[in-house]
């Protein structure tokens, strides 16, 4: 029986005899192929760039394929990685199952929109692959649930694309808080998307099809991919998919993803959800707010109003002695007898989230550590925001069992949890 | 050369049906009518899309009947499963069993999914005869749904 070698391996044990430049065995301070990380990119859009920038950046990286299904930003995303690399290397495809079975690629990164985000992922991670995935993860709490199970069996890493638990202001944040400092902490706040920006209820609706372009140039099919049948309309296709129910989680999910997972981590709450979810303001855009309670007495409140103006994506703690809250930008506000204990993160350190979230990424695609948003911390959060997005289309207070993402005694609720994805797509 | 896909124009007004009118106004619908709107042949795929799409969350065994038709259609074939996917009861399971033994294609693919989904120990011997078939893309399904309703302990 022949034993299987694995990539990293064989350029360590084939590569010494031959006579290659230095950099390639990791000389001049340059990073060996065995020690570099192989990646791909599916869906590489306007976020996903700045995230496949930061990979770029890392010299333990090499970005090896694009897919899409959209002509122009596969070709855009190859010339970026083959200028970089000095090379034509960087190979296109328009079907996934083809970047699936590069087995040359070790990670991949899947930045399309929120629909493709857990079948993809869980296709990669069959395939073999360490995912890093733009939020939010996950269209509903069935999608949730599957993405963690799928991770932990077969021992993939994944890293939500999550950034601000690598953020240094919302990590110092954190730290004071289980620093004690704060005393017992009994009410997290997180923002949720601004109502007049993401409004916290989705449409129904579609808007009125014009011709599909050709296959080439958008593969109309493939990008709907397992959401159900609308007609073709550009609109969609340029980035404005969001806010159509099908496609999109609304401002709970837009920023809660982000937010509410802050809350999750400083709580210790990455292996459960809150149990109680009561939404108000559904009368118009804003103010709203979903109030949530955790088994033991903690309260959530994810609202898009009311915070002190620091940045996006605010976040703030409140214990019995003190308060901290952060946003984007690298602010810090604290209660008054705390102010000798923390400071404000200069805005451009604040601004390396990506970069360190990427990082950490990289690091436990090695070492086979979970990084900071692993699946199971990234499924409990978007099952929290799903549950409070579900609470607010409904109008009304949920009771829900995070040991088996259930809610009690609401029927149409529990309706809610999965949708049927499009024909031949299936979890 | 594929050129870039057209600059989107301003939003135009969304889709509205002729009878039904919005998106809205049909979901605003209750189960009777929605299961109505159905069968109602001047009704649109968009209005019969939204009219499941609520019944997903309001519908009952009464709907069954009039969602079946809509499986073997291409485009709305998602929408009567998402329902179908929710009803509670035997009709709904009944119903995708027969639909999976009927139907080919990317269709039967999509109703031996929602068999899985809602465990139906039923469907365990024609998804093991499934899984064993030609249509591969149908035997995974199966191979898949077969998981869901018996998972290996």
């Amino acid at each position: 029986m022949i034993a299987k070698q694995s990539r990293r391996g064989w350029l360590k044990t084939s590569l010494a005899p031959m006579i290659v430049p230095g950099s390639v065995l990791g000389l001049n301070g340059a990073t060996p192929p065995s020690d570099r990380v192989t990646l791909g990119g599916l869906g590489i859009g306007s976020r996903g760039g700045r995230v496949l920038q930061s990979f770029l950046d890392q010299s333990n990286v090499q970005f090896l394929a694009i897919c899409d299904v959209r002509y122009d930003r596969r070709e855009t995303l190859k010339s970026l990685a083959d200028k970089k690399y000095g090379n034509s290397d960087c190979a296109m495809y328009s079907e996934q199952a083809e970047i699936f079975a590069r087995k040359d690629l070790d990670a991949l990164l899947i930045a399309t929109g929120d629909r493709w985000h857990t079948p993809l992922s869980i296709l990669a991670a069959k395939a073999g692959k360490d995912v890093y995935c733009e939020k939010p993860c996950s269209m509903t709490i069935a999608e949730s649930r599957a993405l963690a199970d799928t991770f932990q069996r077969l021992g993939r890493v994944y890293q939500a694309g999550t950034q601000r638990r690598n953020g240094a202001n919302f990590i110092k944040a954190y730290e004071l808080a289980k620093s004690g400092k704060l005393g017992k902490l009994h009410t997290l706040h997180a923002e949720a998307g601004p109502g007049e920006r993401w409004a916290p209820l989705t449409s129904h609706a579609w808007l009125p099809g014009q011709p599909e372009p050709h296959k080439q140039v958008v593969d109309w099919d493939r990008w709907l991919g397992p959401a159900p049948w609308r007609p073709y309309h550009p609109s969609y296709v340029m980035g404005r998919w969001r806010g159509y129910f099908d496609f999109h989680g609304g401002g709970i999910l837009e920023w809660g993803s982000h937010t509410l997972d802050l809350c999750q981590w400083v709580g210790d709450f990455d292996a459960t959800s809150p149990v109680e979810y009561e939404p108000a303001g559904m009368g118009g855009i804003t103010p709203y707010h979903v109030a949530c309670k955790y088994a033991n007495g903690v309260k959530l409140m994810l609202r898009d109003k009311g915070f002190l103006g620091l940045g996006s994506c605010h976040c703030r703690y409140e214990g019995d002695r003190g308060w901290v809250e952060t946003a984007d930008g690298g602010k810090i506000a604290v209660s008054d007898n705390l102010k000798s204990e923390i400071s404000d993160v200069p805005a451009k350190e604040a601004a390396e989230a990506t970069t360190n979230h990427v990082k950490d990424f990289v690091e436990c695609v090695k070492t086979r550590k979970p990084p900071r948003a692993n699946a199971l911390a990234a499924a409990q959060t978007h099952i929290a925001c799903h549950a409070a997005y579900i609470a607010f289309q409904l109008g009304r207070k949920l009771t829900f069992d995070p040991a088996t993402d259930t809610f009690l005694g609401d029927d149409q609720a529990n309706r809610m949890r999965s949708r049927a994805m499009r024909e031949p797509w299936g979890l | 050369m594929p050129q870039q896909p057209a600059p989107p124009p301003p939003l135009p007004a969304p889709m509205a049906d002729s009878k039904y009118g919005s998106a809205e106004k049909i979901m605003a619908l209750g189960a009777p009518e929605l299961t109505a709107l159905l069968k109602d042949s001047a009704a649109s795929s968009y209005a019969k899309a939204k009219a499941c799409q609520r019944l997903a969350v309001v519908g009952d065994a009464r709907a069954v009947p009039a969602l079946v038709p809509l499986l073997s259609d291409a485009q709305l074939s998602t929408y009567a499963r998402g329902a179908l996917e929710q009803i509670p009861g035997a009709a709904a399971d009944d119903a995708l069993r027969e639909a999976a033994m009927r139907l080919t294609g990317a269709q039967r693919v999509g109703v031996v999914h929602s068999i899985g989904k809602r465990r139906d120990r039923k469907a365990i011997e024609m998804l093991v005869k499934l899984r064993s078939g030609d249509d591969r893309e149908a035997a995974n399904a199966a191979d898949l749904a077969l998981s869901r309703i018996r998972p290996v302990l």
